[in-house]
């Protein structure tokens, strides 16, 4: 997979030229209605916003387990081992005190830079949509997605390989579901990013949530999102019979299993644990990285002050 | 010192009373062996007052004091007969088979059984009331006092059984400590060569919190140290015999018969109340045991001690504990250490004056 | 390796749960487990102490204890606490008891709330092991059973015997540093 997607990236950097020259409006479209739809649901989420930032203070160890997910274990208990998490853990500072993670989130527009010994320059960039988190640990992965010369793209990277050069955040925000799997079957203008985006500046304290709505193409389709219960997906549209077969199929009392619940996560008492173990080095690192953002935004804020006069 | 006399011309003397003898082996300088039979009344006197002999072996006239083994184990057998003989004079004196009725009182209901008097015991009573009682009943209360297993009940009477796992008696625990006495001094018994001399001095008054029970040895070993491995043999002979599950018997006899019994031991002869039987090994005991030896689960031997200011004198200390009871091995490291330790709290009990009180009051009882 | 799932936060049950939830087998799949656990939950909630098969009564107690250690975290004023009380508790004035009752009770416990007992498989018994679950803090009499001679038991008077000496021997050190 990632080999045949930084294939599409070498291509995708020698055509970037000319999509430069054909002109900016079929790639920027999508992200041109985001940012119109931003800024409502800035204000729209107002109130959601606020809650998100009573349960960011409400936990002991601020939302820690948000932003760094991935140092939380499996919760299985036949894969717990405590010294090997702590190790792993180890490792995944040292590795971001190297290099820096930025917070991102499913929904997210990241670049990533990634040493290629056989691109130009041996060093290939790659700019999209992160489309899914998952794993935990050293092993822990995401997915970005973007569509270069009419053609869908995903390339998966391990977060602490360290082939990565750079990772970017250019847009921080969130959308309605967990998985954004169904952009593969959406328009491709809603999964398209133009590679020379630039980092946005951060306008409020929360991270926003973009409601926004997508379509999905007609049948057929990758998987059968009509059972998945899709919160950022205009209405689906399927036949009598898959109707039925998705509501025979309906799990509506599964918000209620408790056990479920409690075996799928790690309780607060053990996040405490594990945050509290890593929580200095990544207060420190975090710092830094602020720092290094302030500086970057005042430089780009100068230039463009100096380019207008 | 008419003996010494004697032995010191290294003559070779018969005495009258020719039924049990023992050897003393003086070596003379031209390595020629001679040898002294004496009477069990002579040996006696030597043994208790050992310092009759020590001149003799600083000078390396004796080397060795030892029974000879076909005489030990003659002497045995006769122990047994005479034990046996008993036990069946004690049955036919029964005459005419009369009933008596025991009233066991069980956690649950009141039972009254019909039983022979004079020849069933609480084992029988036990054993018609279930095989689980009677596999764990440790000791009897007869009217309130205790009683051991195998000891016939001689008139009506209520009946309790008390086990290890649930001691509501103390007397229980005592009469266990008693029994893992007993049955070490029956181990120490044939633990030993045939060139070693083998007197079981006594087991003294059992006090649990001592943490080991006794077992005072007259051993003509000068200075034995026994290793860790002979300390695990003799905890394994220990182990053999308790599962081997052999009944505990214990029947009262005369003085005379009892001094007719341990003839052979010079110490026994001293302190003579009632006699117990385990195997084909009979000593004296002072009170009542355990049913059985089956009730002994983990046990060591932990450790054997010269007494202080008494030759040749040695104690073995043990500990043991009922079976059923678990007990994790550090704990039980713990106990076994403090087992290891000289046992000395019961010495100033047992010197040789309060030994006759002893007797006296046990001949009392009964 | 699976991420966590981190929407939820929930409190740590203070007993062994088992890595795997028990089928409880019936016709309606997970629906009716669910169903079947809503009974026993209510009965527990209701009589505080019964008896039943080991498997429910092992995969019914961690839902117990979920939903008391929710009540305390969240009280009754909370919507999502109030709605999985709902349908957990099929009598409504058992929700009561759940939010003025039991929240009060183990406001300050330190262990879990409810105890599972193995309860006897009476001859001829039935294939199944039982249990006995109950709410701790009832008012019924305790179900265990201790042993009222455990201080005559063997081993203890001899570990008694050997920590009193092992003291007297620290004292006995102590006393011999006391010198001045």
């Amino acid at each position: 997979m990632t080999m045949v997607s930084r294939l599409w990236c070498r291509k995708a950097r020698q055509n970037l030229a000319f999509a430069k020259v054909l002109g900016k409006e079929p790639k920027t479209f999508s992200t041109l209605v985001q940012l119109k739809t931003d800024e409502a649901t800035d204000n729209n989420n107002d109130s959601q916003a606020q809650t998100n930032d009573e349960l960011i203070k409400s936990p002991s160890l601020g939302n820690y387990r948000l932003v760094y997910p991935e140092f939380l274990p499996d919760p299985n208990p036949l894969y717990r081992n405590s010294i090997r998490e702590k190790l792993e853990r180890m490792d995944m500072l040292n590795r971001r005190s190297v290099l820096s993670i930025p917070e991102f989130y499913v929904g997210s527009i990241l670049a990533v830079t990634y040493s290629d010994p056989h691109a130009v320059g041996k060093i290939n960039k790659f700019v999209g949509i992160c489309i899914l988190r998952e794993g935990c640990g050293l092993r822990s992965s995401f997915l970005l997605r973007n569509v270069v010369n009419g053609e869908g793209v995903e390339v998966r990277y391990d977060l602490y390989d360290p082939a990565i050069q750079n990772i970017d955040c250019l847009r921080l925000e969130k959308r309605l579901d967990d998985e954004l799997l169904y952009l593969r079957d959406a328009p491709l203008e809603y999964s398209t990013f133009p590679f020379d985006m630039e980092i946005e500046a951060k306008i409020s304290e929360s991270v926003p949530v973009n409601d926004i709505k997508i379509p999905l193409n007609p049948l057929p389709w990758s998987q059968r999102w009509e059972r998945l219960n899709l919160k950022g997906v205009k209405e689906i549209v399927v036949n009598e019979r898959r109707q039925k077969k998705a509501a025979a199929l309906a799990k509506p009392w599964e918000k209620y299993d408790l056990m479920k619940t409690y075996r799928e996560t790690i309780p607060e008492e053990e996040q405490n644990e594990i945050f509290s173990d890593v929580y200095t080095k990544l207060n420190e690192l975090e710092i830094q990285k602020n720092i290094l953002k302030r500086k970057y935004m005042l430089q780009r804020q100068n230039s463009s002050k100096t380019r207008t006069s | 010192m008419q003996v010494f006399n004697r032995f010191k011309s290294t003559c070779i003397t018969l005495v009258n009373d020719f039924k049990w003898f023992y050897t003393l082996v003086p070596m003379n300088d031209d390595f020629s062996i001679s040898y002294l039979l004496i009477s069990n009344e002579w040996l006696t006197r030597y043994l208790n007052d050992f310092s009759l002999i020590k001149p003799l072996i600083d000078k390396g006239q004796i080397v060795k004091v030892y029974v000879l083994r076909q005489t030990y184990n003659q002497a045995k057998e006769k122990r047994n007969l005479l034990f046996e003989e008993e036990k069946k004079r004690q049955r036919t004196a029964v005459g005419r088979i009369e009933k008596i009725e025991v009233k066991y009182q069980s956690p649950v209901e009141e039972v009254t059984l019909i039983m022979n008097k004079c020849i069933s015991t609480p084992m029988d009573c036990a054993k018609h009331i279930s095989e689980g009682v009677s596999k764990v009943s440790a000791i009897a209360m007869v009217d309130g006092s205790p009683w051991d297993m195998n000891r016939p009940l001689s008139s009506n009477c209520e009946l309790k059984l008390l086990n290890l796992l649930s001691p509501e008696n103390k007397v229980v625990n005592t009469a266990f400590w008693r029994t893992c006495s007993f049955i070490l001094g029956a181990v120490v018994d044939t633990a030993f060569k045939e060139d070693v001399t083998v007197h079981l001095h006594s087991f003294p008054v059992p006090v649990i919190k001592s943490g080991s029970f006794i077992y005072d040895v007259y051993l003509d070993l000068d200075d034995w140290k026994p290793t860790d491995q002979e300390m695990r043999a003799l905890s394994a002979q220990y182990v053999k015999l308790i599962n081997k599950e052999l009944p505990i018997e214990r029947i009262e006899i005369s003085e005379r018969l009892a001094l007719d019994m341990f003839q052979d031991n010079p110490i026994k002869m001293t302190q003579i109340p009632d006699i117990a039987k385990i195997g084909d090994y009979i000593d004296i005991s002072k009170g009542p045991m355990v049913g059985n030896s089956s009730l002994i689960g983990r046990c060591t031997i932990a450790a054997v001690h010269k007494i202080p200011e008494k030759e040749s004198l040695y104690r073995f200390q043990g500990v043991a504990l009922p079976k059923g009871i678990i007990l994790n091995q550090y704990a039980y490291g713990l106990l076994e250490n403090r087992a290891r330790k000289f046992n000395n709290t019961t010495w100033s009990v047992f010197s040789e004056e309060n030994n006759e009180v002893e007797d006296v009051k046990v001949f009392g009882r009964n | 390796m699976n991420q966590a799932k981190i929407e939820k936060l929930v409190s740590r049950l203070r007993y062994n749960v088992g890595s795997k939830p028990r089928k409880l087998k019936n016709v309606d799949g997970p629906e009716g487990r669910l169903r079947k656990i809503k009974k026993t939950l209510t009965a527990v909630i209701k009589y505080e102490r019964i008896e039943l098969n080991y498997a429910r009564a092992d995969e019914t107690r961690g839902y117990v204890e979920r939903l008391i250690s929710e009540a305390l975290r969240h009280g009754p004023e909370h919507g999502e606490t109030m709605e999985l009380a709902n349908f957990w508790i099929k009598e409504k004035q058992l929700v009561h008891k759940l939010f003025k009752v039991l929240v009060p009770r183990y406001q300050n416990y330190t262990t879990s709330f409810t105890k599972l007992h193995n309860a006897p498989c009476i001859y001829p018994g039935y294939a199944y092991k039982r249990a006995i679950l109950e709410l701790k803090g009832n008012i019924y009499p305790t179900v265990e059973q201790s042993n009222p001679h455990q201080h005559n038991l063997l081993h203890n008077i001899l570990l008694d015997a050997a920590r009193k000496e092992y003291r007297m021997e620290k004292y006995k050190e102590i006393a011999a540093n006391m010198n001045f």
